[in-house]
C-alpha cells in the first residue's frame, strides 16, 4: 500500500501511546463494569490479560516497524537535524521506537495489578 | 552552629519512637510499611549518593571529556533500565502484599462510624446477635486479625492507627472493610486522616491492644450494663445527668438515658481518654468539657452546660467517673 503522507504525519510515531491509552481505557472500564455488574473477580482477570496480551502485540508490531524506519546503525550520529525527507523519517522513526517502549512498560504497569490481587475490592 | 544542626535533628527523631508512630510498628500490616520505608529509604540514600558522586566526579574530580559512548550506556542504564527495573520490583512488592493487608480477620467484627468528630465503635464477636456498643476507643485482641468494618455518618473521615497498620477511608453512604493484625499488646493512638470540618486534628481516638484472655474479660465487663453511683453525690450527679436531658444524646444502659446522637456513655469512664482522644479521663476535664465543649472541639454538637452550679456540674462529673 502507498502512503504519500506517510512521513509527514505524526500518527504512526503516537500509535503505541494511542494503544497503551486504549488498554488503559478497556482494562479499567472492564474490570469496573464486571465487578460492579457481576462481582467476577476472574472475568476481570481474564479480560486483562487478553487486553494486555494484544495490546503488547500490537505495540511489538509498531515498535518493530519504527525500528525498521528509524534504520538504526550503531556507528551513525543519532541526529536527525536537517530539513530532508530522510531525516524526518528517521527522526519519526526513533521517537516512535522510544515511544514503543514506554507504552509497553506502561501496559505492563497497568496490567501487573490484575495479576497478584485476587479480588474485586 | 552549622555542626549542630544534625545533632538538633537527631532530636526531633525521638518523636518517631511513640504511640502514633508508623515507624515503631506493633501489627503485622504495620511492620511490612515499616520494613518497605526502611528499603525505600535506604534505597533513596544510596540513590542520592551515587547522582551526587557522578556529578562530583565529572565536574570536579575529572572535569574532562568522557567517551559518549560511555555516557550513552550510563543514561541508558541508570535513567531508563535501573529505574524501570526498580519501580517494577516495588510495584510487584506492593502488589503482592496489598491483598494480605486486607485479608479477612476471624472471629471479632468491629463496626466503626466516623461521626463529627467523634467514633462510634460496635464489638460483634463472633455469632453475637446483637453488638456491644462504645465509643472514641478502638480494643483489640493481640495476636489475632480482627475485620474492621467501616461507614460514616456525614462527612468522609478516614481510619488510621499507624502503629497498626494502614488507613481506610470512611463514606457516608458506603461500607469499606480493612482488618487489623496487632502483635504486641499496649496503648496506640489513632486520628482520623481526611480532613472532616473544623475539629478534623481533634479527632484522635486510644487504640488499646490486649491480650486475648484480657479482651475477653473487657468485652464482657462491657456488655454489661452501668455501673450503679455509689455515693450520695454520684447519685446527685445521676439526678442531674438525667434532669438535663443528657439522655436525649446519650445513653447509659441500666438507666432511662437512651439517646443515641451522641456517644454511648455506659463505660466511659473505663476509657482511656476523653472527647475522642482529645482529653484526659480525669475529673477537672470532664467538668472542663461538660461546661464548654465548644472551647475543646470547636463545632461539637454538644451544647455547653454553663448554667449549670459547681456542685452540679462537680456531681455529675462525679457520676460519670464512676461509669467503670
Amino acid at each position: 500500500m502507498h502512503w504519500p503522507h506517510r512521513y509527514s504525519s505524526l500518527w504512526h510515531m503516537i500509535a503505541a501511546p494511542i494503544v497503551w491509552a486504549i488498554h488503559f481505557c478497556t482494562v479499567y472500564g472492564w474490570t469496573a463494569a464486571v465487578c460492579a455488574r457481576a462481582d467476577a473477580p476472574g472475568a476481570a482477570r481474564f479480560g486483562t490479560g487478553l487486553a494486555t496480551l494484544v495490546a503488547l502485540a500490537a505495540i511489538a508490531w509498531l515498535g518493530w516497524h519504527a525500528w525498521l524506519q528509524w534504520d538504526y546503525r550503531p556507528h551513525d550520529p543519532r541526529l536527525h537535524d536537517v530539513p530532508t525527507t530522510e531525516a524526518r523519517r528517521e527522526f519519526l522513526g526513533h521517537a516512535a521506537w522510544l515511544l514503543a517502549g514506554v507504552s509497553a512498560i506502561g501496559v505492563i504497569f497497568v496490567a501487573l495489578p490484575a495479576i497478584f490481587i485476587e479480588s474485586c475490592l | 552552629m552549622r555542626a549542630a544542626l544534625p545533632f538538633a535533628a537527631l532530636a526531633f527523631l525521638a518523636g518517631c519512637d511513640g504511640r502514633q508512630s508508623v515507624l515503631s510498628p506493633a501489627g503485622r500490616d504495620a511492620e511490612v510499611l515499616a520494613t518497605l520505608f526502611w528499603w525505600m529509604l535506604g534505597g533513596a540514600v544510596v540513590l542520592w549518593l551515587m547522582v551526587n558522586g557522578l556529578m562530583l566526579y565529572a565536574s570536579r574530580l575529572r572535569p574532562r571529556r568522557h567517551p559518549k559512548h560511555l555516557a550513552e550506556w550510563i543514561i541508558f542504564g541508570g535513567g531508563v533500565a535501573f529505574p524501570t527495573i526498580v519501580l517494577a520490583g516495588l510495584l510487584t512488592y506492593a502488589l503482592v502484599q496489598m491483598p494480605q493487608q486486607r485479608a479477612p480477620g476471624q472471629g471479632l467484627t468491629l463496626r466503626v462510624t466516623g461521626e463529627s468528630w467523634w467514633w462510634r465503635v460496635e464489638y460483634w464477636p463472633d455469632g453475637a446477635t446483637e453488638p456491644v456498643v462504645a465509643a472514641n476507643e478502638v480494643r483489640l485482641p493481640a495476636g489475632s486479625r480482627s475485620e474492621i468494618a467501616l461507614a460514616a455518618n456525614g462527612v468522609i473521615h478516614s481510619f488510621w492507627i499507624p502503629a497498626l497498620g494502614g488507613k481506610t477511608d470512611m463514606i457516608p453512604g458506603r461500607d469499606t472493610r480493612m482488618s487489623l493484625e496487632p502483635v504486641a499488646s499496649g496503648e496506640y493512638r489513632g486520628q482520623c486522616a481526611e480532613f472532616c470540618g473544623a475539629s478534623h486534628a481533634q479527632m484522635a481516638m486510644a487504640a488499646v491492644v490486649m491480650e486475648p484472655e484480657n479482651f475477653q474479660a473487657w468485652l464482657q465487663q462491657q456488655a454489661e450494663p452501668a455501673a450503679e453511683p455509689a455515693t450520695d453525690e454520684a447519685r446527685r450527679g445521676r439526678g442531674v445527668f438525667l434532669a438535663e436531658g443528657c439522655g436525649g444524646c446519650h445513653t447509659v444502659r441500666g438507666t432511662p438515658a437512651r439517646g443515641r446522637v451522641g456517644p454511648d456513655l455506659t463505660h466511659l469512664a473505663s476509657r482511656v481518654t476523653l472527647a475522642a482522644g482529645v482529653l484526659p479521663m480525669e475529673r477537672q476535664a470532664l467538668r472542663d468539657w461538660i461546661r464548654d465543649p465548644d472551647a475543646i472541639k470547636p463545632g461539637a454538637r454538644m451544647p455547653g452546660y454553663d448554667h449549670l452550679s459547681d456542685a452540679d456540674l462537680r456531681a455529675l462529673a462525679v457520676y460519670l467517673e464512676g461509669l467503670e
